[in-house]
């Protein structure tokens, strides 16, 4: 018998936010152990988790915790003990949690947490900005950033999928614009339980499991002689995650009767001149703005990323290497970096660099603290990435744009 | 030469001050003459753990390049002087970072001198040093192993007396004037110089040749490659136990294969079986899980577990059961119950003998006990009741 | 009513100690074993073999960075038979509520074969007294979760070469408070009163108890205790060091005695918010046997080598107010005020 939510929110199609979204996926992934802890804008993904706990939709021990801190030790444990986790948080409060968040893919764990990204404090915005979820790039955590709700189902689900991959166990971020999708409902085909079941095989620890059947002895405390041999197997998982992730989006596809590209979606690329590149949900602006320069006659295309870590450099340079001019967007900083740009704009450098073909590459920063991107500033970066692969000319300069002054 | 190395091996915690002290003044006296030089404690000792082995490393140079090029390896591969102030050490040493046991003179060149705080002979001492394929000097400076705590330093002029031996080892690092001013300035007193004056003009190392020591092999751990370590940080638990001795009744705990704590241990008990009560406090209170319990319900220390820390004797309600005994008077890790099943007579001339020989004049005392224990206080001299340095004894 | 802590799959059964010299009989099993590369004469890591042994083969254990992680559980030199996992410093109340929550989870929906299985998590001073202090209570408060946190104090971040922790007592010398010419007691303030401050602060937490491993059958039971009750439970270990309090490793279950014969360190613990003195506290505090002088404890360690006599003085009147003002002598500390007498 279909509970309530079944009823009104089963397979087919619905008006949902992205955190909503997350919540169904938690549900259809049968997650077993939540933890929560308010700050926005995360946090809109537990108040609808809770609620179908409440209304018995589904079956987890949901846990609101003390501190951020508490939040992701716990999951991270409940994980090691062979539970499919869920948790997230934004802004500051992720930076709270900072500590678990690094030995979470220190150890391997397939976490899978949203963070609803919000500038960091101080001054306390409560808008998007990247660098919450950008912070554990290093870490070996794999991050993707959909830019709809309907993408939450892809991204969230192949989250699942591939970190709890024997050949991968990583935790995975979903990072999701606050308000533009954690808060903003759309209309989103929800998929069928038997479709994700379908998908997505239990979470299955093998001998690495936290039981009594398996006495296993988990981070010991290791010194010099071992360390290095440690990292070595994580580079070796982050590796495998890009395989595996290929091939969890082709049964993704399969499954969902789906037609996305795994790491990038491209936007009238075909014939353009020049593209802007970024991740999340800058991408509606920046398609319409493509439109109406089209009429003008630009040729102007996008690429946005679709995930961060695994970073798809052979895909990035392939399709990159097409246009005159690339510009590329950030939603975050990197205060004193070459060029004084943002994450996406060095990391697409560095990726390109030594490639056969390099186009001239612009860095530009704007819509921090979840300032709105207009459609003139969309337009004003493309007139100046248009004007670079013109020239023909490298032009280093990263343009705040949108900002006064 | 124009580089010399030298370590010193100790025990954690009760000879950490002692051995900083060591190494210090040795640079500072080649210092003294315009040589450059570093002192530093292995890294990986640290934190130090009470009784473990650790290990100081000093180098002295000609000149500042020279010494960059010994310290760009930050641990020494070889050095000169190889300084023990715990004889029981010299049956090898298991640090706490290390896997494996290693010969106390593992790293000591060939030709280079190992320098022993002992009151063992020569021919007594090499009996547990394991035997190399190259020849190395020996010299044993007469004493007793100087312990002390964390907060007080046990001024007994071993330091003094160490400084001299490595002087006499390799007397190019500096002159005699230097290292006796070096004391002076950094160690204390007119009673510390003349000590050091001593040991420089009558210490006689001996030769010892390739082959001759310990035969034993010192057990050793290969480090695995990273595709051979199992993924997730994550290693088996202990296995569980097998009978006693692998036989019927008793309990042996199962032990990790990996680490044997004895090496840690400066006394072992020795237990009379006779006297025992099978009162269980010494099974129970055993911090190192080092007694299994025999199918006939008694409690034998087991040698591969046991660090030395006495409380086992120290818990026995009754007297002259267990006895804490000098390591360094035995050769063997035997069962002590099992020689004493296989023949009472001889196990209990065989304990009498390793009591009379090696049982322990007191504890180390309590050393927070005013008076007790010829102590100053550690740079800050903050108990001016026992700054006063006392007397040097034995010397 | 229905709550989400209904399904409980209860607790495993385990026997009493009573006295000492039934521990062979009754628990002569080690579940922490050798391997450990801990001080001589360790006192925290003789809690872990006692605290292992109480709980039994089917237990999982945290542990929280310190010693007991750092000196005691290293690659390849792990004594634990048991399945053992290292949690963050600050955070043995999560891992407890993790393992316990995942457990629950799994067993309800069949995932995992249901049985009661132990989960215990310790700390030592640092995270069970400073940092681990919000995550420990939060763990308190849930009725639902089996669990057992275990804090083993041994009164400094011992670890990391003997730093002031909240549990260190007056006065004591550490590396971060060394006695000096202008000052000489550079650590001015009083133990935190721990376990009664999760005892009373959580109603939800059904024991709580103080031990101590020369008291060792005692220890065994409290941790059995804490593992057999349902919901979450709490016990506070005082453990000597030798390393940090400087003395011989000899002395290390004398000094254990002396910390609960002085009146320091009283043994006692509450089940459902009934209160118990245990042991030579019992007596204690019905006046059938006196304290020894704090000075006895204090003069044998090398961390309280600086006191003159007013600072013996100072602590045996602070102790004495434990025992003579105190609501509940050693464990509560105020009065109520009487509205009559302004």
């Amino acid at each position: 018998m279909a509970t309530a939510t079944e009823q009104q929110q089963g397979a087919g199609v619905h008006l949902l936010t992205g955190s909503e979204v997350m919540a169904h996926i938690c549900r259809l992934a049968d997650v077993d152990v939540i933890t929560a802890y308010p700050i926005r804008p995360y946090d809109t993904v537990m108040q609808y988790v809770s609620k179908f706990i409440a209304e018995g939709d589904f079956d987890a021990d949901y846990i609101p915790a003390e501190s951020e801190h508490g939040q992701f030790e716990i999951v991270k444990h409940a994980s090691a003990c062979g539970a499919r986790v869920f948790t997230g948080s934004s802004g500051v409060g992720w930076l709270y949690a900072m500590e678990p968040l690094a030995v979470t893919a220190g150890l391997r764990l397939p976490m899978v947490a949203l963070v609803g990204c919000r500038a960091l404090d101080d001054p306390g915005a409560f808008g998007t900005e990247h660098n919450d979820a950008m912070l554990v790039r290093d870490l070996g955590w794999m991050i993707n950033f959909p830019d709809t709700a309907q993408e939450v189902i892809e991204l969230g689900l192949l989250a699942y999928r591939v970190a709890e991959d024997p050949r991968v166990y990583l935790p995975c971020a979903i990072a999701m614009d606050g308000a533009f999708l954690t808060h903003s409902q759309a209309t989103v085909r929800l998929p069928g339980q038997d479709e994700v079941n379908a998908f997505l095989p239990p979470y299955d620890r093998g001998d690495l499991l936290l039981h009594p059947d398996n006495p296993i002895t988990i981070a010991p405390q290791a010194n010099e002689d071992w360390l290095m041999e440690v990292r070595r197997q994580s580079s070796e998982a982050a590796k495998n995650s890009y395989t595996v992730l290929k091939e969890a989006h082709a049964d993704f596809s399969k499954i969902f009767g789906t037609n996305t590209n795994p790491f990038l979606d491209e936007y009238m690329t075909e014939d353009a001149d020049v593209v802007l590149c970024g991740v999340g949900t800058l991408s509606l602006p920046v398609k319409v703005a493509i439109r109406e320069m089209r009429k003008e006659g630009k040729k102007v295309g996008m690429v946005r990323l679709k995930w961060f870590r695994p970073f798809p450099t052979e895909e990035l340079r392939e399709s990159l290497s097409r246009f005159k001019a690339v510009g590329v967007i950030d939603r975050d900083y990197s205060f004193g970096s070459p060029y004084h740009g943002g994450i996406v704009y060095n990391e697409i450098k560095a990726a390109m660099y030594g490639a056969d073909k390099v186009p001239h590459l612009k860095g530009f920063v704007c819509g921090l603290g979840g300032r709105e991107v207009l459609l003139e500033d969309v337009k004003q970066m493309a007139d100046k990435v248009i004007s670079m692969g013109q020239n023909d000319a490298a032009d280093n300069e990263v343009d705040w744009i949108g900002v006064r002054g | 030469m124009s580089v010399i190395s030298f370590e010193v091996i100790y025990r954690g915690i009760f000879q950490k001050s002692l051995a900083v002290k060591i190494s210090r003044t040795l640079i500072l006296a080649a210092v003294k003459e315009g040589k450059p030089g570093i002192s530093f404690g292995r890294y990986s000792d640290s934190p130090e753990r009470n009784g473990i082995p650790a290990k100081q490393f000093g180098y002295i140079a000609d000149n500042e390049e020279e010494l960059e090029t010994v310290a760009a390896q930050y641990e020494p591969k070889q050095v000169d002087i190889s300084i023990c102030v715990d004889d029981t050490l010299c049956k090898g040493v298991e640090s706490w970072a290390w896997y494996g046991l290693q010969p106390i003179n593992a790293v000591t060149k060939p030709g280079g001198t190992l320098i022993v705080t002992s009151n063992q002979k020569e021919d007594d001492l090499v009996q547990h040093i394991h035997r190399r394929e190259t020849p190395y000097k020996l010299a044993i400076i007469p004493g007793e192993a100087s312990f002390a705590g964390l907060w007080v330093y046990k001024d007994d002029g071993t330091d003094a007396r160490c400084l001299a031996a490595a002087l006499k080892a390799e007397p190019t690092m500096c002159s005699i004037a230097s290292l006796e001013s070096a004391i002076r300035e950094n160690i204390g007193s007119e009673t510390h110089v003349e000590a050091a004056r001593e040991v420089y003009e009558d210490l006689r190392p001996v030769e010892i040749e390739p082959g001759q020591g310990n035969d034993e092999v010192p057990f050793t751990f290969e480090l695995l490659k990273w595709h051979e370590m199992r993924q997730g940080v994550v290693i088996d638990g202990v296995g569980g136990h097998e009978g006693f001795r692998g036989g019927e009744g008793g309990y042996e705990p199962g032990r990790n294969p990996y680490f044997k704590k004895w090496s840690t241990r400066t006394m072992r008990p020795v237990v009379s079986f006779e006297k025992c009560t099978k009162c269980t406090l010494c099974w129970v209170a055993c911090p190192d899980t080092c007694f299994d319990v025999t199918p006939d319900g008694f409690f034998d220390a087991n040698m591969e577990a046991c660090c030395g820390c006495g409380v086992c004797e120290a818990i026995c309600p009754v007297k002259d059961c267990i006895t804490m005994v000098n390591e360094v008077v035995f050769d063997e890790r035997d069962s002590q119950w099992q020689m004493w099943q296989e023949n009472k007579e001889d196990y209990d001339k065989y304990m009498d003998e390793k009591i009379t020989t090696g049982k322990i004049d007191g504890r180390h005392p309590i050393t927070g006990l005013a008076g007790a224990f010829s102590g100053i206080g550690l740079e800050t001299g903050h108990n001016p009741e026992t700054a006063k340095i006392k007397p040097l004894k034995d010397l | 009513m229905a709550e989400t802590s209904e399904y409980n799959i209860g607790t495993q059964e385990l026997p009493l100690m009573g006295k000492v010299n039934a521990i062979p009989e009754k628990a002569v099993e080690e579940y922490f074993t050798s391997g450990h590369r801990t001080c001589q004469g360790c006192e925290s890591a003789l809690i872990m073999r006692l605290m292992a042994k109480a709980a039994g083969p089917r237990s999982i254990i945290l542990g929280s960075t310190g010693c007991m992680y750092v000196a005691n559980t290293t690659y390849y030199s792990t004594p634990w038979v048991v399945p053992w996992m290292h949690t963050q410093l600050g955070s043995s109340g999560s891992a407890a509520t993790g393992t316990a929550a995942a457990l629950r989870a799994l067993m309800r929906k069949g995932k995992m074969k249901e049985e009661p299985i132990n989960v215990i998590a310790f700390c030592g001073d640092g995270g069970g007294i400073d940092m681990g202090v919000s995550s420990i209570s939060a763990a308190l408060m849930h009725a639902k979760y089996n669990l057992a946190i275990i804090c083993y104090d041994n009164e400094s971040y011992a670890n990391t070469d003997i730093q002031i922790s909240g549990a260190s007592p007056w006065g004591a010398n550490t590396t971060f408070t060394p006695p000096g010419k202008k000052f000489r007691i550079m650590h001015d303030c009083w133990k935190k009163n721990i376990a009664a401050m999760y005892a009373v602060g959580h109603t939800r937490c059904n024991y709580v108890a103080t031990a101590d491993a020369s008291y060792p059958a005692d220890l065994i039971d409290k941790v059995r205790k804490a593992l057999a009750v349902k919901g979450p439970a709490f016990v506070h270990t005082l453990d000597p060091c030798p390393k940090g309090w400087d003395y011989d490793p000899f002395y290390s279950h004398k000094l254990g005695e002396l910390a609960v014969e002085t009146g320091l360190f009283p043994l006692w613990e509450m089940t459902d918010a009934a209160l118990t003195y245990t042991g030579i506290s019992a007596r204690q505090v019905y006046g059938k046997r006196s304290r020894k002088p704090v000075r006895e404890y204090l003069e044998t360690q090398g961390r309280f080598h600086h006191f003159v006599e007013e600072d013996y003085e100072y602590f045996q009147s602070e102790v004495d107010k434990m025992w003579d003002d105190w609501m509940v002598p050693g464990v509560i500390p105020f009065k109520v005020n009487d509205p009559s007498k302004k």
